[in-house]
């Protein structure tokens, strides 16, 4: 019987982190990701905000303990069952294995919003029509595309919207826009870019410094109103229709590339996981026990949770979140 | 109960007005997506924000203007609001009380509520149609065209060509709508309220008219009919 300290259920920063911490107090650790690489959503982006620090880099950082001795890691494995039996925590992939451990951590994450759900923007009907994690392939080269003259971002696709189910703020975006159109700007200088938001929430140091920035020094346009919907035009570009409801008046303007700012979801394993235990929100994210006291703790004995798949969190969050997690099951198991 | 109390109390009665307004985070979507918006100085959204507001004077306001009636109920409003929302159904229950207030008679386009009540109001009641090709009087509807003329004269012989039973107690386009089912009609214009609604506007109009010196007949009919200060529009 393969047996653990913990197993730790995804790679992304969350788990990686705990699986450092974990391994740094001398336990045994599984890691497992459903992917063929580490890092989760960390690889959709380039770089990061606000600071535009590479990706990849902190992901090798990261990653530099996976190779311990203590840390057992397994890509390609779907976990798709968790139980506990005497006292004993089993992970059952989709291939039938079986693993054990004293305790288990959910780092399963957050999708990124599915924009074919908002048709009225017409994402995989326009090509001009992206999303935020599309661009990122063009900030770093690997996509290219032609100098566009006028780029609309359009904020909160996914979230804060009753009408896809997601009545939560997804907090990251409107930062990421901000970091988004000043790569955008040194990547086309000529380019006028208009960004449609309903509030900005610039929450973490240094992002409001960045989005006077993106004004002051770059020029992006801000324009205060909600995108009721997207339709093409003759010669290949798009029409947005909004209100710029600081002047009350309705508006049409026409792109050669509209960035929909893609919002974060419980990602599908958080939810079948949460789901299966009972421990999720109706939002689909997984519910510590006091988000004050004990945010790292289920209510299940010997389960626990960190990261995104608890809720909406930046990077540095995230981090933290996962050490705290960490110290948090060192400890349970030092009770034991 | 005075004035400002009852505008709240009215409004609060209605249950579409509960079900119209309950959080607006003024994104505009609706005003993006409004068709009377592009034409109209009309802005959705703003009137959520006014009413979700409460100040009671510019609800007031609002209720003698002619803004409330730019909106044309197409409900497009209800299919994109990301909360929930339904402007076009509180525009309907602004309507409403702007009605049996009496306030609809302080604005051009409300007091053409006087025209519409006698015109497409009476029309269901007597005849089961809101419009009738007998009913639409050519010097009325000049936007019908010269061809409208000769139509009217001709339906006879020109309505069994496109399928229509002008007049006959069949079933299909233009029939006539046989004596039981307007009674059924005007039973539920008394119970439903309706009548009482137009009763309500013919007094209304009836005092306002009287400020012009009319009396609420065809003079003033056509006035509010005709009137058009040409400050409606962007
Ligand atoms: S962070 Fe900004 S863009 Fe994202 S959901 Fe919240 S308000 Fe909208
Ligand atoms: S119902 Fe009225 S407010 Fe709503 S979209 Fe139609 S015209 Fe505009
Ligand atoms: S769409 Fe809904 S939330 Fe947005 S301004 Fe209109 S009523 Fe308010």
């Amino acid at each position: 019987m393969n047996t653990f300290d913990s197993i730790i259920i995804g790679a992304g920063p969350a788990g990686l982190k705990a699986a450092d911490t974990l391994a740094n107090f001398n336990r045994k650790v599984l890691l497992i990701d459903t992917d063929a690489k580490i890092g989760g959503k960390l690889n959709l982006w380039d770089r990061l905000f606000p600071d535009f620090s590479s990706s990849q880099e902190l992901l090798n950082q990261l990653s530099k303990n996976i190779n311990n001795e203590n840390v057992t890691l397994k890509l390609n494995t779907n976990i798709i069952s968790i139980k506990n039996n005497d006292n004993h925590w089993m992970a059952t992939d989709s291939n039938g294995n079986t693993f054990y451990a004293t305790t288990m951590i959910i780092a399963t994450g957050f999708d990124v919003f599915d924009a074919h759900r908002k048709e009225e923007y017409g994402y995989g009907i326009y090509k001009n029509v992206i999303t935020s994690v599309d661009l990122e392939k063009i900030l770093s080269g690997e996509v290219s595309i032609e100098t566009p003259s006028k780029v609309a971002f359009i904020q909160c696709v996914g979230s804060r919207d009753e009408k896809v189910g997601n009545n939560f703020c997804s907090k990251n975006c409107c930062i990421c826009a901000v970091k988004q159109t000043i790569e955008l700007k040194e990547k086309f200088p000529l380019t006028d870019i208009y960004c449609f938001y309903m509030d900005l929430r610039m929450f973490g140091q240094s992002y409001e410094e960045l989005y006077r920035r993106s004004q002051q020094d770059y020029g992006v346009n801000f324009v205060r109103g909600r995108v009721s919907e997207i339709s093409p035009t003759m010669d290949n570009k798009v029409v947005l229709k909004a209100e710029d409801t600081l002047l009350s008046r309705p508006l049409k303007l026409t792109a050669d590339l509209v960035v929909l700012m893609v919002g974060m979801e419980a990602s599908k394993g958080t939810k079948i996981l949460g789901n299966q235990l009972n421990i999720n929100n109706t939002d689909g994210f997984v519910k510590s026990t006091d988000r004050y006291l004990s945010d790292s703790e289920t209510t299940l004995k010997g389960l626990f949770v960190t990261g995104t798949s608890k809720r909406q969190m930046s990077i540095p969050e995230t981090m933290n979140d996962a050490v705290n997690a960490a110290v948090i099951v060192n400890n349970f198991l030092n009770t034991l | 109960m005075d004035k400002k109390n009852l505008i709240l109390k009215k409004l609060d009665e209605d249950v579409r007005f509960h079900e119209a307004l309950s959080a607006c985070m003024n994104c505009g979507i609706c005003t993006a997506i409004c068709p009377a918006a592009e034409f109209y100085k009309y802005d959705p959204r703003a009137i959520c924000n006014i009413v979700q507001m409460g100040n009671v004077d510019e609800i007031e306001d609002l209720l003698k203007s002619d803004t409330i009636w730019y909106c044309g109920q197409c409900m497009s409003c209800k299919t994109r609001c990301p909360r929930g929302n339904t402007p076009g159904m509180l525009i309907t229950v602004l309507r409403k009380v702007s009605q049996e207030l009496g306030y609809f008679t302080e604005s051009e386009k409300g007091r053409q509520q006087f025209a519409i009540e006698q015109i497409v109001g009476k029309n269901i009641v007597n005849f089961g149609y809101c419009v009738h090709p007998d009913i639409v009087e050519p010097f009325m509807h000049p936007e019908q065209g010269p061809v409208w003329k000769w139509f009217r004269k001709n339906i006879e012989s020109v309505a069994p060509r496109f399928g229509a039973v002008y007049h006959q107690e069949k079933a299909g386009a233009l029939r006539k709508v046989d004596d039981n089912s307007i009674d059924e009609i005007r039973r539920i214009f008394e119970v439903s309220g309706g009548n009482e609604l137009f009763d309500t506007i013919e007094k209304f109009s009836e005092q306002k008219a009287s400020e012009y010196h009319q009396n609420a007949d065809h003079d003033y009919l056509m006035k509010v009919y005709t009137d058009n200060s040409g400050e409606h529009s962007k």
